[in-house]
């Protein structure tokens, strides 16, 4: 018999609201996954990162991928540092004036968020690039000191350089660094034409302030983290790769949603190993929903927010929509029944928690059944020290009577008006990035996590014709599961702009090597070898004249099989291409992964298919204003090969499972559950 | 139609109206929609009236319907056909505006049905007329430029080749015009395919019965909105800065009369429609009338026809509220609507002095110009509006740098605009101290510089450059707003009036300060 091959052991990091995740993939090929949670720590979140090795007995040494809310929290609540922004002179308010629209059309109490680089730190250097790239008013020495100067009395901790088509000559960027140091600025300088050396000048702007508004904050973080953890720790980003401390430190933007993406990155993982990688994922937590279409691979986009602002940098392209949980139901004065935007959090949450009194979709979950107030996730054993979280049928019913009565029903009805509702709300998320883009759901595989996503998933696979649904195994750390997935990874761009009748690829080739010389560069100096890392290339592409592109991918093709590729790429987003219209080139695109060892998972040889022993009681569930008998099974003692017809209700540790009638669940070799009609 | 009906289909029709709008601002070519994003989509029953549009620019609004109206009315539509328009005395606004208009037709029980219209609207840089950008200072809407009836430019899915080469020959940028209007068409079959999968999806009656049930939705909420403001009569009067001939003041003027739970909106009093072009047709003055009252209705109503259902607008035939053909109107659409909303909301202020806002800068700072380009070979017309300061709200500071009421397009980025044309900016920012002082400052205008690199023929149409946005409760004005040439070669700066057309040659730089927004409340010395 062959050796067991041993691999070394991983650990998943997610810090969420209420918990911090851990799970930790095994070392050997059949160890069992191990789950642990501790409560999160928000005043100081390493703490229970550090809390929670400890109690899983785990050293340095060990791999430990990270996803950090540390930076994304820095600016949703605006605690990063103080970041002065230098710009081209006449240009200091670009940052201020955006894109000049509002956010809300008819709210007149509306506005827009605060720069985060404040109009005092902004400072103006007298120096011009155009757009040939040429410098036609040089930056003088004098000049470059005179900002520089001006930027240290103001005492700041962090800089962002961003001058108009410093991408395409990043000279004058580069002194007026050289001149910040000179005069005294600590390591916290960054160049947007490195940053992101993209055109367009307040998304290029805007991009480089967050990263040096959450610099400072990122490296303390990451800093006390890999001393306590030694080498081995590596931080998720947010385009689902992962990167050593040393990798996050420079540059610490891309440390934004790694937690989210590390549940894409595990669903697709999971899904893709039982045979279906063709998916989307339903991400439902307590106050949003996170969805994400995976065509065989976890797609990305450079052009998403964070709290208003706009950030250029790859992430996974989540698409997100205000219905969760704790989603507040309500009827409009026109007699509409809303629910959502709002929510009740994780505090007061929902009525049947207890402390507050808004219905919730939570509230209308549980008075239909689907929720059981005695098997309530594995929070209340996780609480139970703590006074416990049990559900309370009663709060849940009080709550939504006056929405009943508004509409003149039944509880019962209300509660399922609520729900229909946000699963309009989520269905409309999915056909946005699947229909809408040109991708046809049937041919595709829900997988439902986070708390809520699977007790919804067969409801709006139903709505949208998606013909099946999986849940993985621990749907509630699905987020930390995903980050043992990880490969480490590092992605850069760069504008090339390539127009016109000469459209030549060399001039893209050149910009390519630049930047793959960069990324091997850039990989080995983090200390994982750039020589073994595979490069994956692509290239932004649009007609002449469009501002809009589409990312395409690139490997050494000819100027034909390019521009078909992008024609093809474009009647599939669009619906239509123009062969005859000639393409331009904006950006080049370049992504090194260098591939980690990753133990399988075990399979399990199926049994029969009578799941009977992981019934545990029967109980009412309503569907469709009809109460069914419907049996609830604990998922930790299904095994593979098990069925579970519907109506019925699965329960487990960290989420709970809805089977509706005419659905069954099947038990598969990596114990997810398979749903379908 | 019950509560969980009607929010479901209120999600269903504005996504359709929501996928045509980012389907368009995706495919078009023209910098005015691909990085502006001036166009509008909305969805329609199949009576023509307006069920739901996307959050796109209000000035386009109450306009919308009355282009489907006037397709209906001479344009015979079948399956497959597009309708196209933009005569503003015919369903249009004024002439950049081109409005597609495309019925949706199911099949059901062996025969074709009117299920509904979608439309979009697109403002385009250049449609021809005295000058380039199309926003002339002329005297009549032949001037202006190309006049398109309501007809056929689509017939059974296949282009009229012939009509639109009529057009492009008349467009001083041909290529522009043709890439823009295909993606309107694109824009538009999506659209419908949308509308009728919907109703396979559920039935023409039932699809129809929720389309009435979401109009009376936006009528029930906008009544409880009304409702909740005092009953009475409430008058208020502004200016516009010249008609674009001279400079003789334009006086708006209404009378706000809330009556229960219905608005009428009088605008008897208001100038005689002008020889220049700041004549707002019906349609406009309709859609800043549906801004306010969407705005003060406040909860999630869909802005559809519903919201006009309680509402009574009294404008004038013949005045610069209601102007009648062939009057110019360029400038009626994009400054006329944006001081119809300032006295709209002057006068709603005395009702609900705790909700409603002091004027915002009133102008959208209309920059045209067009010539040759000599370095890239080739003719350029462009269009862009610039924001300003928006008024201070009873609790609020107002926003600077930022397009209020009718409109919200983006600003090209400066790099963009460089890449394209032969300018280059020097200067972009926010005008300091221009916001009315007040408890709450009103919002900062915009400083924005542009070096010309080649002969060009500009236009600006702008307002409240003798005028001010006015404070509220004992608020400041902001400051009115600066046109500047500095010529090449000279130091100083002319200025310019409000509405002026100009030959700028290369190295000639123009500058443009917009206005800032009112103060609310008095200083706090």
């Amino acid at each position: 018999m062959p050796a067991t091959p041993r691999v070394p052991a991983v650990v998943g990091v997610d810090i969420g609201g209420t918990f911090t995740d851990f799970v930790v993939l095994p070392s050997e090929r059949d160890g069992a996954l191990r789950v642990h949670k501790v409560l999160s720590t928000p005043d100081d979140p390493a703490r229970a990162v550090l809390e929670g090795m400890r109690e899983l007995g785990i050293g340095q040494g060990v791999a430990v991928v990270h996803g950090s809310t540390i930076a994304t929290n820095a600016v949703l609540e605006r605690k990063g540092a103080r970041t002065a922004l230098v710009t081209t002179a006449g240009f200091e308010d670009v940052l201020e004036i955006g894109r000049q629209d509002r956010p809300s059309l008819y709210d007149l109490d509306a506005s827009r968020p605060e720069p985060l680089s404040p109009r005092e730190l902004r400072f103006g250097a007298r120096e011009r690039i155009d757009s040939q790239g040429a410098a036609i008013e040089p930056l003088s020495d004098a000049g470059a000191r005179d900002v520089a100067r001006r930027v240290l009395d103001a005492g700041v901790e962090s800089v962002a350089v961003c001058l108009l088509f410093s991408f395409l000559n990043p000279d004058h960027e580069r002194r007026i660094r050289d001149a910040l140091i000179e005069a005294g600025a600590g390591t916290y300088v960054y160049l947007s034409s490195e940053v992101l050396p993209e055109y367009r000048e307040y998304e290029r702007t805007s991009t480089t302030v967050v990263n040096a508004y959450i610099a400072p904050v990122v490296h303390r973080y990451l800093a006390r983290l890999r001393n306590e953890l030694g080498s081995g720790l590596r931080i998720m980003q947010s385009s689902g790769g992962s990167v050593t401390a040393e990798g996050a430190m420079a540059r610490p933007i891309e440390t934004i949603s790694g937690g989210p993406a590390g549940g894409v990155v595990g669903a697709f993982h999971l899904a893709r190993m039982a045979g279906h990688p063709q998916m989307i994922c339903l991400d439902m937590g307590g106050t949003s929903t996170d969805v994400c279409l995976c065509p065989n691979r976890v797609p990305e986009t450079a052009a998403w927010e964070l709290g208003g602002l706009p950030i250029r940098t790859p992430a996974i392209d989540v698409y997100s929509v205000g219905a969760g949980g704790g989603s507040i139901a309500r009827i409009d004065a026109g007699g509409a029944l809303l629910v959502g935007p709002e929510s009740a959090g994780a505090d007061p949450g929902p009525a049947c928690y207890g402390k507050g009194s808004s219905p919730t979709v939570t509230d209308a979950n549980l008075v239909l059944g689907r929720l059981n107030a005695g098997y309530f996730q594995g929070r209340s054993q996780l609480d139970a020290g703590s006074g416990g979280l049990t559900l309370d049928p009663r709060r849940a019913e009080e709550a939504l009577a006056p929405i009943a009565q508004r509409m003149g029903t039944s509880t019962m009805e209300a509660a399922e008006g609520v729900v229909r509702v946000a699963n309009a709300n989520m269905a409309r998320a999915i056909r946005v990035i699947s229909v809408e883009r040109g991708h046809d759901p049937r041919d595709f595989t829900l997988v439902a996590f986070g708390g809520a996503g699977p007790l919804h998933a067969c409801d709006l696979a139903e709505a949208l014709g998606i013909p099946r649904v999986l849940v993985p195994l621990f749907p509630g750390v699905l987020s930390a599961q995903g980050m043992t997935f990880a490969d480490v990874s590092r992605e850069y761009s760069t504008t090339v702009m390539l127009r016109g009748d000469g459209l030549d690829l060399a001039a893209a080739d050149e910009a390519l090597a630049g930047l793959l010389e960069r990324g091997r560069r850039d990989l080995d100096e983090m200390g994982t070898p750039g020589d073994a890392a595979v490069a994956h290339r692509a290239m932004d592409l649009r007609y002449a004249g469009q501002s809009h592109e589409l990312t395409v991918p690139y490997d050494g093709e000819n100027l034909d099989q390019v521009t078909a590729g992008f024609h093809e790429a474009h009647r599939t987003r669009f619906g239509y291409a123009d062969d005859g219209r000639p393409v331009e080139i904006v950006n080049v695109r370049l992504k090194l992964v260098s591939p980690t060892d990753r133990p399988e998972p075990p399979r399990n040889a199926e049994t029969r298919p009578d799941a009977g022993a992981a019934c545990l009681a029967t109980l009412p569930v309503v569907y469709q204003g009809v109460s069914h008998d419907a049996k609830l099974y604990a998922r930790d003692r299904l095994r593979a090969g098990n069925v579970v017809p519907g109506p019925a209700v699965v329960v487990q540790y960290d989420s709970t499972v809805a089977v509706p009638p005419g659905w069954a669940a099947t038990v598969d070799p990596y114990l997810n559950l398979v749903m379908a009609r | 139609m019950d509560a969980i009906t009607l929010e479901i289909f209120k999600s269903l029709f504005s996504a359709v109206a929501e996928e045509m709008g980012a389907a368009l601002g995706r495919t078009g070519l023209s910098t005015n929609i691909k990085e502006r994003r001036d166009y509008s989509c909305a969805l329609f029953d199949a009576q023509g009236r307006m069920v739901a549009q996307a959050a796109h620019l209000p000035v386009h609004l109450g306009s919308m319907p009355a282009s489907v109206a006037a397709a209906i009315e001479h344009v015979e539509l079948g399956p497959g056909d597009v309708a196209i328009l933009n005569d503003p005395y015919l369903g249009g606004t004024h002439l950049p505006d081109i409005t597609l208009v495309m019925p949706v037709f199911v099949t059901q029980d062996g025969r074709e049905s009117i299920a509904g219209y979608v439309a979009n609207r697109a403002h385009h840089a250049d449609i021809g007329g005295a000058s380039p950008g199309s926003m002339p200072l002329v005297t009549d809407l032949f001037q202006e430029g190309l006049v398109i009836p309501p007809v056929k430019l689509v017939e059974r899915g296949v282009i009229d080749r012939q009509l639109l080469a009529l057009i492009c020959r008349n467009v001083r940028t041909p290529e522009e015009r043709r890439g823009d209007l295909t993606a309107q068409i694109g824009c538009a079959q999506l659209g419908a395919r949308r509308l009728a999968e919907t109703v396979d999806q559920y039935g023409l009656e039932e699809v129809a019965q929720h389309m009435q049930g979401l109009l009376d939705y936006s009528e029930t909420m906008t009544r409880d909105a009304i409702r909740r403001i005092p009953s009475g009569r409430y008058a208020f009067q502004d200016v516009l800065d010249g008609d674009g001939l001279t400079d003789e003041p334009v006086p708006i003027r209404v009378e706000v009369i809330i009556e229960g739970d219905t608005l009428t909106a009088d605008f008897s009093g208001s100038a005689p429609q002008t020889a220049g072009p700041v004549n707002a047709v019906l349609a406009v003055t309709q859609s800043a009338v549906l801004y306010v009252v969407r705005c003060v209705a406040g909860e999630s109503a869909p802005a559809n026809q519903g919201c006009l259902a309680p509402v009574r607008i009294v404008a004038p035939e013949g005045s610069v509220v209601n102007a009648t053909r062939p009057a110019a109107v360029s400038a009626g659409n994009v400054e006329t609507s944006q001081r119809i909303v300032d006295v709209l909301f002057g006068a709603l202020a005395q009702a609900l002095p705790e909700r409603i806002p002091a004027a915002s800068q009133g102008t959208m700072n209309n920059l045209a110009f067009g010539g040759y380009d000599p370095v890239r070979r080739r003719p350029f017309a462009y269009y862009e509006t610039i924001g300003g300061g928006m008024g201070a709200r009873p609790s609020l500071p107002g926003d600077s740098a930022i397009h209020t009421h009718m409109t919200n397009t983006l600003n090209t980025p400066v790099e963009a605009l460089e890449f394209d044309l032969p300018v280059r900016v020097r200067e972009y920012s926010i005008r300091r101290g221009s916001g009315g002082r007040g408890r709450h400052a009103g919002g900062d205008g915009v400083r924005r510089s542009l070096e010309f690199l080649a002969e060009a023929d500009c236009t600006i149409v702008s307002d409240r450059r003798t005028s001010r946005p006015y404070g509220l409760a004992g608020g400041e004005a902001g400051a009115s707003g600066r046109n500047l040439i500095r010529r090449k070669g000279y130091d100083v700066d002319e200025e310019t009036p409000a509405k002026t057309r100009i030959a700028l040659s290369p190295g000639d730089v123009l500058t443009i300060e917009t206005p800032g927004g009112g103060g609310w409340g008095e200083a706090v010395p």
